[in-house]
């Protein structure tokens, strides 16, 4: 039993993880009604940014992590503007396959782009923040793990306060629900996604320096499993739905790391797609997510 | 005796007499040749899936690596178990052709039972299922050791020849050519151009969509099989992702839905590599810078020759 | 007196909290051309789309020649001999106009995929006979000069007809007609009229029409059925529904129209 708490802990971290990269996915699906390919790419980008400033700082403390932190998303707020305005605005209003097979490139770019600027051996990550191991009655969890869900907590209440009661939120609300709408009503939908862009892809900056505390070997092509597992997340909670991407990131990494623990570890890797492609048979608008009707 | 069946033969005899007197072909061209042949195979089958029925597959190299590993486990275990130890050689030729089908059928077997259940969904979410498809049939294989598991599989007798492949690229070429020229395949592309409009002309837009995937499938297995037998070595790490990309891109350049487009395309971008040899490593930058410049700049394709707006999805 | 053809009984779909189609009850008699007509939103199209199987009814019956259609896929409907053409046109934009029509074929279709592979006898006559009859249509519709362009290449007009025309290669028993006169002009206008009575006689058709064009529905109708907000507000002939006031109010809020103008 205590076995089973444990693993359960320890998904409860990897789980944040995944929700902080599916809550981009689905903040980018929502408004903008697309698979975001390239996203996996921007969380490897703050793994290295996160790595960068690490070494830069030299001392371990609690500032120097949280200027790490910082950067990352930074530095990939930026990215996401960057992307958002060369690769995907010139394809407004193209058929959605051609926009999904540019982002495809956008990712491809970055994962090889990647490899050429940082060679595709892997470096390790350094340590951010002082660790050192809990104890919580019998079980015991790492500082870093005990980051990662406190981060993870404090950048979802944001988003939802964001959403909620900013009024670039409620623009953001507004075009998911009918773009052409929030634009007669005076909405900049330019601005709107530039910043939905932004908004996502900070997440996933942390994401990924949160993903590379605990797992501490970064190289350019690391996004691509998390992004794809944190994607059926997203899917799995029900895309377009904030509280959907936290839930669904939270059963697939407890469903991971009770499968790793398991005999069949070895398919760690595969229940990602198993639940994607049970949900979509079963469920396809997800645990939380309103399905939508055509009009013919 | 119609046109198609003439130019059909024509290629096999044509396959054939390159593969038997064509000894003094200089070893690498022949092997980027068949390389190529096999690229046209799994380009030509996924224009079916993608180009013809509109459907967004991202895991062909999922059925490519059904259709390589059953047909190397035809070759190596059950062909064996049946013939003994030294077969003659029309009985191994027999017994490829065997487990090409075997290879062919299992992807298609597999393809038939991932559509039945996805077909329904939208367009990206599709594109998902099938991504995450090819994900877990690399995964599984990767857990199999009867096949060599994450190591490879080793020592499959070298079977294919440029005759086999090229054989196989006009049988390829002739059935979904055949099948989507007539009035049963104009089906196809109904279904891609506006799938209300389809049914209500009585057409069943789901059978379409899983008999697209059944025979898409099954060819990209042969071209596994023919594929397996040519390296002679196959591991679950060459059928992954890139892999699909590889296709697709081959399917985009060509024109989606255009069945010469994409022929020429397949080639283009198996010499291509060859040619980008020197810098290699750039390889796949280039690859999704031009992905990328294609879809801003012209998504109807470079080198395809038909009217009509690109699809929706 | 014959049994209807298409009979809806209390015909209702609801989308959640709201109610586009609420307890319709329509007879249709084989070989009739019906009307139906209502303010924008009334519920015309949705009511096409149950008739069609696009969305299944919350409640009451709808029955083609005795069958229920309960339960029946879009495509499935189409086989019992129901075809219909859309609001927004919607043509094949990749196939020709030719295709267009050849692609509709399928549901009378002689062989099967495996023939084209064989390309035998058989396969070859039942092409050209496929062939044969969309010429035969596309010449009915004069689109013939326009048999290898790209469907939607074609004047807005034409395209139009080439929809009618497509439905037609289904070989129908019921046609349902869904604003076919949006946008052309009243000589234009006159030409449909003529082309919807002579496909009513040459194909022995039952005909339901959506039109917002009063002239053409008043001049084809038999008969005609008034929607409004979902419900049945008024039945009848032409002049009968004319002179209706509640279908005056519906239209208009007040008593003061004419319903002879365009």
């Amino acid at each position: 039993m205590t076995e089973l708490l444990q693993q359960l802990l320890n998904g409860l971290s990897l789980g944040a993880i995944y929700a902080l990269i599916a809550l981009g996915y689905t903040l980018v699906y929502g408004v903008l009604r697309f698979i975001n390919f390239a996203h996996s790419e921007v969380f490897m980008v703050g793994a290295f940014v996160g790595c960068y400033i690490g070494r830069l700082a030299g001392a371990v403390t609690w500032w120097s992590g949280l200027a790490a932190l910082a950067s990352a998303m930074l530095v990939c707020g930026v990215l996401g503007f960057v992307i958002e305005k060369i690769a995907y605005r010139p394809l407004r209003g193209a058929p959605v396959l051609n926009v999904l097979i540019t982002a495809i490139g956008v990712s491809l770019f970055l994962q090889y782009g990647g490899q050429l600027v940082f060679g595709a051996t892997p470096r390790t990550f350094p340590p951010l923040f002082p660790e050192t191991r809990v104890s919580l009655g019998s079980l015991d969890i790492s500082t870093n793990q005990l980051i990662v869900i406190v981060v993870t907590t404090v950048l979802l209440v944001g988003l939802q306060l964001i959403v909620k009661h900013t009024r670039i939120g409620t623009a953001m609300r507004a075009v998911a629900l009918n773009p052409k709408a929030a634009q007669l009503v005076g909405v900049n939908t330019n601005t709107v996604f530039s910043f939905t862009f932004v908004l996502g892809s900070a997440l996933a900056g942390a994401g990924g320096v949160l993903y590379a505390m605990n797992y501490p070997s970064i190289d350019p092509l690391m996004g691509v499993m998390p992004g794809l597992k944190a994607f059926v997340a997203a899917i799995l909670g029900g895309i377009g739905s904030i509280p959907g991407a936290a839930l669904g990131g939270l059963i697939l990494g407890a469903a991971e790391t009770l499968v790793g623990g398991s005999a069949f570890s070895t398919y760690k890797d595969a229940i990602a797609f198993g639940l994607l492609i049970l949900i979509l048979l079963v469920r396809p608008a997800g645990l939380l997510g309103r399905a939508t009707v055509e009009k013919v | 005796m119609s046109r198609q069946h003439a130019a059909l033969l024509a290629a096999l005899a044509a396959s054939i007499a390159v593969s038997a007197f064509g000894g003094s072909i200089n070893a690498y061209f022949l092997d980027v040749a068949m390389t190529a042949g096999i690229a046209i195979v799994m380009a030509v089958s996924l224009n079916l899936i993608n180009g013809h029925t509109g459907l967004f597959s991202l895991g062909h190299a999922g059925f490519m690596a059904i259709g390589a590993y059953l047909s190397a486990a035809v070759t190596l275990f059950v062909g064996p178990h049946l013939v003994g130890p030294s077969p003659s050689v029309i009985t191994t030729q027999f017994i490829f052709l065997a487990a090409l089908i075997t290879g062919g059928l299992t992807a298609a077997f597999a393809g038939f039972i991932i559509g039945l259940p996805s077909l329904r969904l939208k367009g990206d979410y599709l594109a998902l299922v099938t991504l995450g498809f090819g994900e877990i049939v690399r995964v599984v294989f990767q857990n199999i050791p009867a096949l060599g598991g994450a190591l490879g599989l080793n020592g499959i007798p070298p079977l294919t020849t440029f005759a086999w492949i090229y054989g196989s690229v006009a049988v390829t070429v002739f059935t979904i050519s055949c099948l989507v020229n007539s009035t049963y395949g104009r089906g196809w592309l109904a279904t891609r151009d506006n799938e209300i409009a389809a049914r209500s002309i009585g057409l069943n837009t789901t059978r379409y969509k899983i008999t697209a995937f059944a025979i898409g499938a099954f060819f990209a297995g042969v071209a596994g099989g023919l594929f397996a037998h040519l390296r002679m070595t196959i591991d679950p790490r060459g059928f992954d992702f890139s892999r699909s990309i590889e296709i697709i891109l081959m399917v985009i350049l060509g024109g989606m839905g255009n069945t010469l487009g994409v022929i020429l395309a397949a080639i283009l971008l198996t010499l291509l590599p060859e040619i980008l040899r020197p810098v290699a490593e750039y390889r796949m930058v280039l690859y999704s810078l031009l992905l990328i410049v294609l879809m801003l700049v012209r998504p109807q394709g470079l080198l395809n020759v038909r009217f009509g707006k690109q699809s929706k999805v | 007196m014959p049994a209807p053809l298409l009979q809806l009984d209390q015909a209702t779909l609801r989308f959640g909290g709201l109610t586009a189609v609420n307890g319709v009850d329509l007879s249709l008699t084989a070989g009739g051309l019906h009307g139906l007509i209502g303010p924008n939103g009334a519920g015309k199209t949705t009511l096409f789309n149950l008739i069609t199987g696009v969305y299944a009814a919350s409640s009451g019956t709808l029955t083609f020649d005795g069958k229920s259609l309960d339960g029946l896929r879009p495509d499935q409907i189409a086989a019992l001999g129901i075809a219909r053409t859309f609001q927004n046109i919607r043509l094949f934009p990749g196939l020709s106009v030719f295709d267009n029509v050849r692609v509709a074929c399928n549901l009378h279709r002689a062989t099967s995929p495996v023939h084209a592979l064989l390309r035998g006898k058989t396969f070859r006559a039942d092409e050209a006979a496929i062939a044969a009859r969309v010429d035969e249509l596309l010449a009915l519709f004069n689109l013939e000069r326009f048999r290898e362009k790209p469907a939607t290449s074609l004047p807005y007009g034409e395209q139009r007809r080439l929809e009618i025309v497509r439905a037609l290669a289904t070989r129908p028993r019921l046609l349902l007609l869904d604003e076919p006169a949006a946008g052309m002009n009243p000589s234009e206008k006159e030409d449909l009229i003529r082309l919807i009575r002579e496909i009513h006689t040459r194909f022995n058709l039952t005909i339901l029409l959506v039109e917002h064009s009063m002239r053409v529905v008043m001049t084809l109708s038999q008969h005609i059925t008034v929607l409004d907000y979902g419900v049945k507000i008024a039945e009848g002939t032409p002049s009968e529904i004319q002179s209706n006031p509640k279908v005056i109010e519906a239209y208009l809020g007040e008593a003061t129209t004419s319903f002879t103008q365009s």
